[in-house]
């Protein structure tokens, strides 16, 4: 498969720069240690990851063409889909809000200027946090806007 | 993975809470082959065709496997490749999500304590 699941995804942002063992991933990611463990097998024969004297951690010479698998914009696209389908399925506590709204131009630019501030504060945040907050505690926060004309012309578009 | 493992795991999504008395009345194996081979030993021809039948008529039943069967017919006839690369990626994705899960539940069938 090209790409990564969201559930290899996690598995290589516990891991992030360090050298880790499993119980330590398995603790960092929230997954189950089976799971785990057979997730970090699948990225080692992959040649993502490497295993030295019972510690996990990234490869740091991947080939460029393998790179683009992982991080490229289709499979951003469909990491990002499975997320959002996982998200908008769960029962669990989230917010979910999806409208259309009737915004004049100067409402919009006042949005836009909220959506900044916004990215703004979540990137503090995160720098602010991420080195005690494990990625199975870290929540999933996404936003969007387009026009309906736009995207709903993108499902009847003809490749 | 074997075919066996292959087959027991196929099982084991369509009727997940079977226990051995219920494999053994659905696919006509005696109770104790039944724990024998969940337990690893190897399966005879006809004890695989059983299991299988079982399957193929769950599957019979199963209206979203038709269903899926014939929207697969008319995707082939509507829609672009790259559309249709994009649902097999969706699938693809799918399975492997849940080749993790599964192999989770059913660790390592060979080196069971055979009885």
């Amino acid at each position: 498969m090209k790409g990564l699941t969201s559930i290899e995804r996690i598995i290589l942002e516990s891991i992030e720069n360090e050298q880790l063992p499993l119980k330590e991933i398995v603790n960092k990611s929230g997954l189950q240690e089976g799971v785990s463990f057979n997730t970090l097998q699948v990225l080692l024969i992959r040649g993502i990851i490497k295993f030295e004297k019972g510690l996990y951690s990234l490869n740091q010479y991947i080939p460029h063409n393998i790179n683009e698998e992982i991080n490229g914009s289709v499979a951003k696209k469909s990491e990002f889909l499975e997320i959002v389908e996982a998200l908008v399925g769960t029962k669990a506590d989230k917010i979910l809000c999806f409208q259309k709204i009737a915004l004049d131009q100067r409402d919009e630019k006042i949005f836009r200027a909220m959506l900044w501030n916004l990215e703004s504060f979540l990137k503090d945040a995160h720098q602010k946090s991420r080195s005690h907050i494990p990625v199975k505690n870290r929540k999933i926060i996404f936003w969007a806007l387009g026009d309906v004309q736009k995207v709903v012309g993108e499902l009847i578009k003809v490749y | 993975m074997s075919l066996q493992k292959k087959i027991i795991d196929r099982y084991r999504i369509l009727f997940p809470k079977d226990n051995l008395r219920q494999i053994s009345e659905r696919t006509g194996i005696q109770l104790t082959r039944v724990y024998r081979l969940l337990n690893g030993k190897a399966m005879k021809t006809h004890e695989y065709e059983a299991i299988e039948n079982v399957i193929k008529e769950s599957i019979k039943v199963n209206p979203n496997y038709s269903r899926f069967e014939n929207l697969f017919e008319q995707a082939s006839e509507t829609l672009t490749n790259h559309e249709i690369g994009e649902i097999a990626d969706y699938i693809e994705r799918k399975i492997e999500n849940k080749k993790y899960a599964r192999t989770y539940i059913y660790p390592v069938f060979e080196d069971a304590i055979i009885a």
